[in-house]
């Protein structure tokens, strides 16, 4: 077995590195083809972060009435706190809102005015909640009113952000299923275009699989070495995937960080190196053997 | 040892390759014979039939006292071993040296390594290409090519050597070489069946010729000539 074994690998090794010209086309798609598979995964890192950006940025605000004091608002604030669909909530009272609100128009003279004559601070406490999902801000209301805070709550702003909430909502859904259909598509045409390669590749070596039957050469000896073969391009595909990713992921890191808003392609890229470079070698090796193997096997019907 | 039964072969729709053949070669020890005709009068066929690259329409050959046509596609390389081929277009593994080709002939027969480099040189010593080991097919000239072929045919130490038209490609001067080695095979005491319309090959033979035309045997004689 040992020797059989050393025979088909070295078979496999002279045929990869002696037959030029389609091994290098093979090799040459396989890389394509795992690149683009490696680049599926970055695009899947770089959409979530946008959505998580997104989602960062959408809250709603809870006002709650003159009275209420700051102990009854850190109570709220603990509840909400406890609830599974909250992310986080942070107060702003009244004198940081009328803040906020002077900071946001410092330069509207006529509005700061106003607030002078008026004379009092006219704005109400709130709590701004977050959370984890932008679906989840209807739950969270109907918690919300149905309970005994209902009197201190003044007014909520979701009834204004429900459009945009669930526009955003819908969006991110869309772009999660998008994204996945899109990149098994192009899985599937990368797949099938590595496998037409190789199959070209046993093709044109169909006579000399002829000669070897003639010579009388078991199919496990004919099929081995094109087994090896298969490997060898998917592991060399893979580790030069790996690379020109790895290169390329460096320059383009400040172009992505400026488009997505701070997904730093480069770092996701170091990150995840290792497993990365697995899935890489793995698709590469699987991709080759596969495609080797149900090619060759009309050649060894009979 | 083999024995053609009322062999036919039919290509569809209605080419006839072979018509009925029957004949038996070793029946007294190994032998040499030649199986001589033109163009398309059924030699090839004959001999894809013993290789079972194909199979009889009717008819059956039998080798070693076994149908070949039993024989399962699982066993058919073990079949194949014991034969030894030469073809006009040498069938040399081009991205194999020439040391290569002949040692993959016992490689896959499962050969040790020691036979393999025990037997290799001395074969190519016997073909005359000891200084040609290393090179690739591609760089040998057509008397090169068929010896290593031959020296590849040989390494399995077959019972029987099938050459079809081993000097189609070969000047004179090397189809005299080829023919001086397969003679050489057979005192060595295997069985040679070599399919040619090589006239001049034949007549300086002086062994047994089967003369087929149109897929029927016309003539089977022990030391023959070549008349068509």
């Amino acid at each position: 077995m040992f020797t059989f074994l050393r025979r088909v690998i070295r078979f496999g090794w002279h045929n990869f590195w002696r037959a030029g010209g389609l091994n290098v086309a093979t090799v040459f798609v396989l890389i394509v083809t795992i690149s683009l598979i490696t680049t599926l995964f970055i695009s899947e890192g770089a959409v979530k972060h946008i959505i998580a950006q997104i989602k960062e940025k959408i809250d709603i605000s809870v006002y709650v009435a003159p009275e209420t004091s700051n102990e009854e608002m850190e109570i709220i604030k603990d509840r909400l706190v406890e609830m599974p669909e909250v992310q986080a909530v942070s107060i702003v009272s009244k004198e940081d809102a009328l803040e906020q609100f002077r900071e946001r128009h410092k330069n509207d003279p006529v509005l700061l005015e106003s607030l002078d004559i008026v004379g009092t601070n006219p704005f109400y406490a709130s709590l701004n909640i977050r959370a984890n999902d932008p679906e989840q801000y209807a739950a969270i209301l109907e918690v919300l009113n149905s309970s005994s805070l209902d009197d201190i709550i003044y007014k909520v702003d979701y009834v204004e952000k429900k459009t945009v909430i669930e526009k955003l909502s819908g969006f991110i859904t869309n772009v999660n299923t998008g994204g996945l259909l899109m990149a098994l598509a192009l899985g599937v045409v990368a797949v099938l275009v590595a496998f037409n390669t190789i199959r070209v590749a046993i093709y044109d070596a169909s006579k000399e699989i002829s000669i070897m039957r003639l010579v009388g050469a078991p199919n496990r000896f004919i099929r081995g070495p094109f087994i090896v073969q298969g490997m060898i391009a998917g592991a060399i595909a893979a580790l030069a995937s790996f690379f020109i990713l790895l290169l390329v992921s460096y320059f383009l890191a400040p172009k992505i960080d400026a488009m997505t808003n701070g997904f730093n392609v480069f770092s996701w890229f170091k990150a995840r190196a290792f497993g990365l470079f697995f899935v890489q070698l793995a698709s590469g090796i699987a991709l080759g053997v596969i495609s080797s193997l149900i090619a060759i096997r009309k050649y060894l019907t009979a | 040892m083999i024995f053609f039964e009322n062999i036919s072969k039919m290509y569809k729709p209605d080419t006839v390759a072979l018509k009925n053949v029957s004949f038996q070669i070793g029946a007294n020890g190994n032998e040499f014979v030649s199986i001589v005709g033109k163009s398309g009068a059924g030699k090839t066929t004959l001999i894809r039939l013993l290789l079972r690259e194909e199979e009889p329409t009717s008819g059956k050959i039998i080798y070693g006292g076994k149908n070949i046509a039993e024989i399962k596609n699982k066993d058919l390389s073990i079949f194949r071993q014991k034969i030894g081929c030469v073809f006009q277009d040498y069938r040399l593994l081009p991205n194999k040296t020439v040391f290569e080709n002949v040692a993959y002939a016992m490689e896959v027969m499962g050969a040790t390594d020691y036979e393999i480099l025990r037997d290799v040189p001395r074969l190519l010593e016997i073909v005359g290409l000891e200084d040609r080991a290393k090179h690739f097919p591609l760089g040998l000239s057509g008397g090169e090519k068929q010896r290593t072929a031959i020296a590849r045919a040989l390494a399995v130490r077959p019972e029987v050597i099938i050459a079809d038209e081993p000097t189609g490609n070969l000047d004179p001067y090397h189809t005299r070489d080829i023919i001086n080695l397969l003679e050489k095979i057979y005192d060595l005491g295997a069985t040679v069946i070599l399919a040619t319309h090589d006239k001049a090959i034949i007549n300086s033979l002086s062994r047994r010729v089967i003369t087929l035309d149109n897929g029927e045997i016309i003539r089977d004689e022990e030391k023959g000539r070549f008349i068509l």
